[in-house]
């Protein structure tokens, strides 16, 4: 018997989660009349039209006007057997619940509170996944300032002395503010993720000259894997501005992409200052700072995609480099370049 | 061979200049006009005789894509490349019937790409290539070691090395010299996996493991038998090459 109730319950929950203009309302209304074993229940949103379970009782426009009452009252309207009360999402009103035949008002009132209790737990979900899409949105956005100027910096002091070579720099610029600016779908190739790599790290040889010192390796069977957008870059960033930036002597920076197994695994290397491990792993947690943003933006992207098993994977020591790893499979249903 | 008379048409006049100082440069061009906006380049194209038109598309009054449409209606239309600061314009650019779409600020390698198609479509640009008599009579070359003909199959081969009058092959069984010019034996080649890389290379596709960069900008492709160097202007198609090898599951290792 408990059992039941609660599995009715948890699918009443789960029918109004889209709230109650939503398509699971008829379904919701038939299981709460279950639960209370009445004749009729109707739900109904601000529109003031419930929609019942089952289907269009005699009496519905006494109910209609019952319900216009309590949506004007904010409060219980009717006696048994037909009764109205209001249900108030997060103290405003969001709708009127409606009981036909013999019931407890306690048990009218549970339900009601049960209803309302779905109803903004659905609210929260919809708001976290807003949130979390304003957040892709916000960090695919994302181009560091920081570098933007100095590269502009050098182009410039290059145009009388090189005026062929910061033509080609400016070329590059072009693209990798293309690139970052790009809105067309939301995945894209390793091919394009490398290439944007390669034009990035050549404005960045370009502002620090030999101190960088960079070998990218592709395997061509991962060049047609989809990933997000702009997953490495972030990586690649952070390596320089880590790894070499602090840095008086020249520092070495290798990405790599290959194949292992139904994985495509790509890597990136520096053998700057490297961390604390501890630091590394309240870096993915999202507790590093503004200055690390990017890498626990990149983990949290790759395991909302492809699940939790594919995250980054830090691999550092205070004075030994760091090595990031992201491994994505190589064929994932629904992920496609777009 | 005869050079191309192109009409270049962009309303932004730096952006026009630096096009026709671009198109001028090519060697395929022989004639370059520049129309600063479409009314103009509508004259010019009724009064002379363009070969192409690269055309800018965000112009006022008549955009680029309407005035190619207009010009598809000549009974001789020119060739059509776009030339645009903004992606999306694209689909409905090859819709026109352009037979290429560059994107702003331009690249000399990329022009270069697109000249070669607006030749392949003018028909008299250059006599059709002789078709290849029997297509598949390269798939082994003998070579001569120690007095005695043995013969390499291509399939072996990872890649090639031009070596004065004779091509180096570099195969799983050692390196044999063949007397033929490079450019011979890409074009018996290419139609089997075989992608000029630089001036004097040719790789496998299949036979490559890795395309390296480094530091200063330079192409590598690593094969088992050893590093190929990749020019700048050939480092596009052989990406291209290698994406759509890889799209197609046609990597499968020798």
């Amino acid at each position: 018997m408990a059992v039941s109730v609660l599995s009715m319950a948890r699918h009443i929950a789960e029918e109004l989660k889209d709230g109650l203009s939503g398509s699971g309302v008829r379904a919701a209304a038939r299981g709460v009349r279950r639960l209370l074993a009445v004749e009729y229940v109707g739900l109904a949103d601000l529109s003031g039209r419930p929609v019942w379970a089952p289907a269009a009782p005699a009496f519905s426009s006494d109910a209609n006007a019952l319900v216009e009452q309590v949506l004007h009252s904010e409060s219980r309207e009717g006696w048994s057997p037909l009764v109205a009360v209001p249900l108030h999402v997060h103290h405003e009103l969001a709708g009127v619940l409606v009981v036909a035949g013999a019931t407890h008002r306690a048990a009218v009132r549970e339900a009601s509170a049960w209803i309302v209790a779905a109803l903004e737990r659905g609210r929260l979900e919809a708001s976290a996944e807003q949130a979390a899409q304003a957040e892709l949105r916000a960090l695919r956005a994302e181009i560091s300032p920081h570098f933007v100027y100095n590269a502009l910096t050098v182009i410039a002091a290059l145009v009388s002395s090189e005026p062929d070579r910061s033509r080609e720099l400016m070329l590059d610029f072009a693209d990798y503010i293309r690139y970052s600016l790009a809105r067309h779908g939301e995945y894209t190739t390793v091919a394009d993720e490398f290439h944007a790599i390669e034009t990035y790290l050549a404005l960045q040889r370009a502002v620090l000259g030999e101190r960088l010192q960079v070998q990218v390796r592709v395997a061509p069977e991962v060049l047609a894997v989809a990933l997000p957008y702009l997953v490495l870059q972030p990586l690649v960033e952070n390596a320089v501005r880590h790894g070499i930036e602090p840095r008086t002597r020249a520092g070495h920076v290798l990405v790599r992409g290959e194949a292992e197994g139904n994985d495509c695994v790509i890597s990136v290397e520096d053998d700057g200052l490297g961390m604390d491990p501890a630091l590394a792993e309240a870096i993915l947690a999202g507790r590093g700072g503004t200055d690390s943003v990017g890498l626990a933006n990149v983990d949290r992207r790759l395991r909302n995609v492809y699940g939790p098993w594919y995250g980054l994977v830090v691999e550092t020591a205070a004075g030994e480099g760091t090595r990031v790893v992201v491994r994505i499979p190589r064929f994932q249903p629904g992920v496609m370049p777009g | 061979m005869t050079g191309l008379s192109v009409l270049a048409v962009d309303d932004v006049p730096p952006a026009l200049a630096d096009l026709c100082r671009l198109l001028a440069a090519s060697p395929e061009i022989a004639e370059v006009a520049g129309a600063g906006d479409p009314l103009a380049a509508l004259r010019m194209i009724q009064s002379g005789r363009y070969d192409a038109v690269f055309l800018d598309i965000a112009m006022p009054g008549l955009d680029g894509l309407e005035l190619a449409s207009l010009l598809a209606r000549l009974t001789e239309p020119p060739v059509i490349v776009f030339v645009t600061a903004y992606e999306q314009h694209a689909v409905a650019a090859f819709g026109i019937g352009a037979v290429d779409y560059l994107l702003k600020p331009v690249r000399a390698e990329r022009l270069a790409d697109a000249l070669a198609r607006v030749n392949r479509m003018i028909p008299t640009a250059r006599p059709a290539p002789e078709s290849p008599a029997l297509p598949d009579a390269m798939a082994a070359l003998p070579v001569e070691s120690g007095g005695r003909t043995r013969y390499i199959r291509r399939n072996e081969v990872h890649f090639v090395e031009a070596h004065g009058d004779y091509v180096r092959l570099h195969a799983v069984s050692g390196v044999h010299e063949v007397r033929m010019p490079i450019s011979r034996l890409d074009e018996y080649w290419a139609p089997a996996g075989f992608v000029r890389v630089h001036r004097g290379f040719l790789v496998a596709l299949d036979a490559v493991r890795e395309l390296r960069s480094d530091s200063v900008g330079g192409l590598l492709a690593h094969t088992d038998l050893g590093d190929v160097p990749v020019s700048r202007r050939h480092a596009r198609e052989l990406r291209e090459r290698l994406l759509s090898a890889a799209k197609a599951g046609q990597l499968d290792r020798r």
